[in-house]
């Protein structure tokens, strides 16, 4: 009699990848059952509005985040000080965790005064905080590599200064490590729905992302729904891919 | 040419003492291997000499000049570690050129000096190759042109016989002597190998737990070895010796 136990885990995996595939896919059919209105509902203004906020304000986020990661990440490197882990937990694995519902509001109390409320550039705060930690972990995993090899002492030992450490060593070597730390922040701030749509809204052509658009229209008007979800579907599917080839790459 | 001293050179970490009061001087243009037992804080010591780690106690002169408080990238010293640490985006050209250009040199004297050092270590050809594409022995010399590249008052070599097959050994021992016949320079080396040791060095200065416990030529050292110690750490050549 063949192993009960073996055939138990392999029927539960089985579920459970073909349950995360199809939960992955099933809107792709849903799209096919109502392929015209969906067609229809991608030339809605609206969408438009929201592909172009989504997709800039993405940009300027990843922007920011390689901007932000490089000196942060030289810091967490080349500085000690106290409570350095501590820093860095809070700078990097807490915002990943923080309940962007509650960022939001820290944000719409803290800028709102400020008049920056329900702006454009709410909506890259808001993303920022939430996306910009991957480049800054990817960015400071490898300086803290290139400073293990050594090959700064020797750099320096030439007649480097920080502007040749940074700019002809640290930031060529990590230089792909930095653009996989982009797609992946670009891809999570294409995500991003609480911390925006509190500090944001969710105005037409200024503040309404695709999953504010989603949010929005998902009960009433489905077909707006599932056209925006698709177009975010595939353009994370895309992000994610090309981040796989970058990574993938630098091995 | 330039002297190195030394002068009471102490370093902690933490509870451990790993350089402790050490004293030594080289002479203008001599090889000095410092030999030691791993752990015994000789690369803690090239480290302080370069620059790299700042002495808790003593100082480092080169010539008449203090250097203790001279930044690492002031200090002029070429330096080659035990796994040559090449720049692994660079290619040889590149690599060699690294510390005329961050000197900001014109670029006709930065070819003229690559192409000359590339001839001193005989990797004319190679200047497009990546360092992951040369081997062990080709590597080394790219890291020894890399560091002569920008005349340096004195030259350091970290194990440079120890990551590298006996084949390449021998080649490798032939490229420092015949460089060093060329370009004469002060060179502070330090190994764990007494063989090594006593194959390069014009001098040997025995270190252990952090102190220098005996300096001389090298036959000085074979016919008086100071105490049990010192027997023990050149024993292999000790042996030998001892049979003629």
């Amino acid at each position: 009699m063949s192993d009960k136990v073996e055939l138990a885990v392999r029927l539960t995996a089985s579920t459970v990848i073909v349950y995360m595939l199809i939960s992955t896919l099933y809107l792709y059919v849903a799209l096919g059952e109502r392929w015209d209105l969906v067609l229809s509902a991608l030339l809605n203004e609206r969408v438009h509005g929201a592909i172009v906020i989504s997709v800039v304000s993405a940009f300027l986020v990843g922007a920011l985040a390689i901007a932000a990661a490089i000196p942060v990440a030289y810091v967490l490197t080349y500085s000690d000080f106290r409570g350095k882990s501590i820093l860095e937990t809070f700078l990097i694995d807490l915002p990943q965790t923080f309940p962007p519902v509650t960022e939001g509001l820290v944000y719409l109390l803290m800028f709102g005064p400020l008049g920056l409320a329900y702006t454009f550039a709410a909506v890259v705060i808001a993303k920022f905080y939430v996306s910009a930690p991957f480049t800054i972990s990817f960015a400071a995993r490898r300086f803290r590599e290139i400073k293990e090899s050594g090959i700064d002492t020797i750099a320096r030992s030439l007649g480097a200064r920080t502007s040749h450490i940074l700019g002809r060593i640290l930031l060529p070597v990590s230089f792909r490590d930095l653009t996989a730390g982009f797609s992946l922040t670009w891809a999570r701030a294409m995500g991003e729905l609480a911390a925006t749509l509190i500090f944001a809204g969710a105005i037409p052509w200024a503040t309404e992302t695709l999953p504010s658009l989603v949010y929005l229209t998902s009960r009433e008007s489905t077909e707006v729904a599932i056209a925006a979800s698709v177009i975010a579907e595939s353009l994370s599917i895309i992000s994610l891919l090309l981040f796989k080839l970058i990574a993938g790459r630098s091995r | 040419m330039k002297s190195l001293s030394v002068r009471g050179v102490s370093k902690h970490f933490g509870n451990v003492k790993a350089l402790n009061g050490i004293d030594l001087f080289v002479e203008p243009s001599e090889l000095m291997v410092v030999m030691g037992p791993s752990g015994c804080g000789k690369t803690t010591l090239l480290l302080v000499i370069l620059g790299a780690l700042r002495p808790d106690e003593g100082s480092i002169w080169i010539n008449n000049e203090d250097i203790t408080d001279v930044p690492i990238e002031e200090r002029n010293i070429g330096y080659v570690p035990q796994d040559f640490g090449l720049f692994p985006h660079l290619n040889v050209y590149e690599n060699i050129a690294f510390g005329l250009r961050v000197k900001g040199y014109p670029q006709s004297e930065i070819n003229r000096k690559v192409k000359e050092l590339l001839g001193a270590v005989g990797l004319n050809g190679l200047e497009k190759r990546r360092p992951m594409e040369l081997s062990g022995g080709q590597k080394q010399r790219v890291a020894l042109a890399r560091a002569l590249a920008i005349n340096p008052s004195l030259l350091l070599l970290d194990e440079p016989l120890s990551n590298i097959d006996e084949m390449t050994k021998a080649e490798v021992m032939a490229n420092l002597k015949g460089l060093r016949r060329k370009i004469n320079i002060t060179t502070l080396c330090v190994t764990h190998n007494p063989e090594d040791a006593f194959k390069l060095g014009d001098r040997i200065a025995i270190m252990y737990s952090g102190k220098i416990i005996q300096c001389g030529k090298p036959e000085e050292i074979l016919e008086k070895p100071r105490n049990e110690i010192v027997k023990k750490i050149i024993a292999p050549i000790y042996v030998l010796w001892n049979k003629h």
